[in-house]
């Protein structure tokens, strides 16, 4: 059957193939008008500044404090994954739930290039909110003058962790076009941060470095500071999130409505290379290990970052010479002041340092930011502090006080000879007394020692178990003993036996 | 000819959608009549290159839409109005109407131009920058014809064109058929006989998944005279004559 009219079928448009740039980019503005992103970053931004940005003002004004809550344990990335996920999950969802899928199926343009549009805008409102909300609160942190280097590879992470979420996210609505797409998006996100979080403080090695809310990473007391911020294991989760951004956009060109042969084989490749970049960067955080400096990948490692930052050091010559970093510079008044009493109280003795210069401290994963033993080396003898997050009154809630103390803890502690360990009796005994010297009673030193930011030998003597702690037992009866002496003779006996002390060589009954 | 199908078949299960429709059809308004389930909207999406047929050849704008290359040129060329056409309710009509004339790959600089003339077109030009979600019906279906004339397509393919319209803007619409079909094929399904009647210069009537009849709407009207059908019209008396002269041939065959 046809019809009787025998007229020419006409070209009345062109192709605009040489046009497909232009034409992305106006349709990239309509999706950028239109999408629903922008709705929720007010939302966001709420949530971040209770979750990310208020919790860092109480830490101490270093880049490495204020940032390791919301870039090193991964809060900014919880705050936006769940709602980037939900929302991209919602757009990725929307032609299937509007039904225009025939009509957009019978247009020109590949379905995948036009599913990759809608993604790109909604990626960039995310990415863009996540880098407008960390620039303004690093603004004000630069304002307040915080001082060290921002952690610019963490503020990576969480852009390439937000660029994984809304890919992820996209691809869950395009696959299962229904309104309960995004509530299943955002929920599953908000499972994965959580998963990660969780499986982050059990797992301090090891493939499960790659988890972006691993909070094991590279923020080492004096990141920033002392020495430069470790990009490897960021390098590797963005790998990672790279590879799975990659792979979730590649799984929408797979079904044969996305495109042409050509276009669907691109997308196939474009899957299998994203799952083997994730798989490759998980390999490579599986090889992560220990450096003084914080975890080093050894295929990704760099020498150059391993030296340390060059400055020259603020010191206070007013009396015992104490030299810190200048970034700790507003802290040398404090650190001069609180070492003071415990220098008085060794001045004299052999080994007694003549001054004291902060060193770099070294990272220990799973031990949180905790103070390090400070060391008595060299001749003259040199005190080496590596302060990190002791020094620093504010830190996780201390007091100038409490700070005080570790430091003439740590200081007396190494005096004594007791190292990197809890010490001989003998050695706690002569370090308790000399800190009673130096002002801080017997009776409330158990209390002192029970601080979590002390190295883990304060908890062998101490304990961090919560309540007030009991000075007892044979070594603080033998503290108060030597304390009792007058001081003219602690001092000659410490002259003469502090060799054997400091050489595990006495007991406590030999301590007078 | 614009649109060849040659015993082309679409099987959903086992279920035939359409069975065996050979059909040609060059520049002008071509109606495609009949029941429900008859099969029009599956022989229009597979005209529209959305649904794959199970059997038989299809070619439209002398292409092979089975070949992707072809096919994005068919592509290129097709307006589309589906049944149940879809909308963001948050695009305005230019949003809307400009967003398929980049999916069409129409030439950047042409889109603006092409984008008032369509919605001029079908009348909604005071209603350009009001959002979706406030249009009426009528409204809504007009944005979707302009979507599909946007690209001053070669095919044309309108599923139920004037589901929702006053009188007055069917009355538009005929007007714009007859417009296009002196330079385009346009293939209109619709159960309203007299869209056809005005707007039609060959008709097809289909049930079962069959084209049970093929002519003009002069040809379909005179099959109805004297045959004591149903119908109001002239037109409907031919329609409901020629579809129970068909069933019951199928009845006396099986």
């Amino acid at each position: 059957m046809t019809t009787a009219t025998k007229a020419p079928a006409r070209r009345t448009l062109p192709p605009a193939a040489g046009a497909v740039p232009v034409t992305a980019a106006r349709q990239l503005r309509l999706e950028l008008r239109h999408n629903v992103m922008p709705r929720l970053l007010p939302l966001i931004a709420a949530l971040f500044w209770f979750d990310s940005y208020r919790p860092s003002t109480a830490m101490p004004p270093y880049w490495v404090f204020r940032t390791f809550w919301n870039m090193g344990q991964g809060h900014t990335i919880i705050d936006f994954a769940a709602f980037v996920a939900g929302v991209a999950a919602w757009m990725g969802s929307r032609d299937g739930r509007r039904g225009t899928a025939d009509v957009l199926t019978a247009a020109a343009r590949p379905r995948w290039a036009v599913q990759l549009a809608t993604w790109t805008a909604t990626a960039i409102w995310a990415v863009g909110g996540y880098l407008a909300f960390v620039g303004v609160s690093f603004a004000v942190y630069a304002y307040q003058g915080v001082r060290g280097e921002p952690p610019w590879w963490w503020v990576a992470v969480g852009a390439a962790a937000v660029l994984a979420f809304s890919a992820a996210g996209f691809a869950v609505g395009v696959f299962y076009p229904s309104r309960f797409a995004a509530p299943l998006a955002a929920f599953g996100a908000l499972f994965v941060m959580m998963t990660s979080s969780q499986i982050g403080f059990s797992h301090r090695s090891g493939w499960a470095q790659i988890l972006p809310t691993n909070s094991n990473g590279n923020f080492q007391p004096d990141s920033g500071m002392l020495y430069p911020w470790l990009p490897d294991l960021p390098i590797a989760r963005i790998v990672f999130l790279a590879g799975i951004t990659v792979a979730a956009l590649g799984l929408l060109g797979l079904p044969a409505a996305a495109g042409g042969p050509r276009l669907r084989r691109g997308a196939a490749v474009a899957a299998l290379a994203g799952v083997a970049a994730a798989g490759t960067a998980a390999g490579l955080a599986s090889t992560a290990r220990l450096g003084p400096h914080g975890l080093m990948i050894p295929a990704l490692h760099d020498a150059a970052n391993d030296g340390p930052i060059a400055a020259a050091a603020d010191c206070d010559a007013s009396g015992f010479r104490v030299c810190l970093n200048p970034d700790y510079g507003s802290d040398l008044g404090h650190v001069t002041a609180a070492l003071a009493p415990v220098v008085r109280e060794v001045a004299g003795l052999p080994g007694a340092p003549v001054r004291a210069v902060q060193t770099a401290a070294r990272y220990s994963a799973g031990e949180g930011q905790g103070g390090q033993a400070m060391t008595i080396s060299g001749h003259p003898p040199v005190l080496g502090m590596p302060l990190g997050a002791l020094g620093l009154p504010g830190a996780f809630g201390w007091t100038d006080e409490e700070v005080a103390g570790q430091l003439r803890l740590l200081f007396v502690h190494a005096f004594v000879g007791a190292g990197s360990g809890a010490g001989t009796p003998a050695q706690r005994a002569v370090q308790a007394a000399l800190l009673q010297g130096a002002g801080l009673p017997i009776a409330g030193q158990p209390n002192l020692l029970s601080f979590v930011g002390l190295p883990s030998w304060a908890r062998v003597t101490g304990g961090p178990s919560p309540g007030p702690h009991r000075a007892s037992g044979p070594v603080y009866a033998a503290a108060r003993r030597f304390a009792a002496l007058p001081p003219g003779a602690r001092h000659a006996w410490l002259a003469a036996h502090l060799a054997a002390l400091r050489a595990d060589q006495l007991t406590l009954a030999q301590l007078p | 000819m614009n649109v060849e199908l040659t015993e082309l078949t679409r099987k959903f299960g086992h279920t035939r959608a359409v069975a065996g429709v050979t059909l040609a059809a060059g520049p002008g308004v071509f109606g495609l009549l009949g029941p429900n389930g008859a099969g029009k909207t599956s022989l229009l999406r597979m005209m529209a290159t959305v649904l794959p047929p199970t059997s038989g050849t299809l070619r439209l704008l002398s292409r092979d839409p089975g070949g992707y290359g072809p096919r994005r040129e068919i592509r290129r060329r097709l307006g589309y109005l589906p049944q149940q056409l879809g909308y963001y309710p948050g695009f305005t009509v230019v949003d809307f109407v400009e967003y398929f004339a980049l999916l069409k790959d129409m030439p950047p600089r042409q889109v603006p131009h092409a984008v008032a003339a369509a919605i001029e077109h079908v009348g909604l030009g005071d209603k350009a920058r009001a959002k979706l979600r406030t249009l009426s019906g009528g409204m809504l279906r007009r944005a979707g014809i302009a979507q599909a004339i946007v690209n001053e397509p070669e095919l044309l393919l309108l599923d139920e064109p004037t589901a929702g319209l006053d009188p007055e803007q069917r009355v538009a619409f005929r007007g714009l058929l007859r417009d296009f079909g002196q330079r385009a094929t346009v293939i209109v399904s619709t159960h309203l006989v007299e869209d056809v009647a005005a707007a039609c210069t060959v008709v097809a009537l289909m049930d079962a998944g069959k084209i049970v009849f093929y002519g003009t709407p002069a040809e379909l009207t005179a099959r109805g005279e004297g045959s004591g059908a149903a119908g109001d019209a002239p037109l409907e008396r031919g329609y409901s004559a020629v579809l129970a002269a068909a069933r019951a041939a199928v009845a006396a065959r099986s």
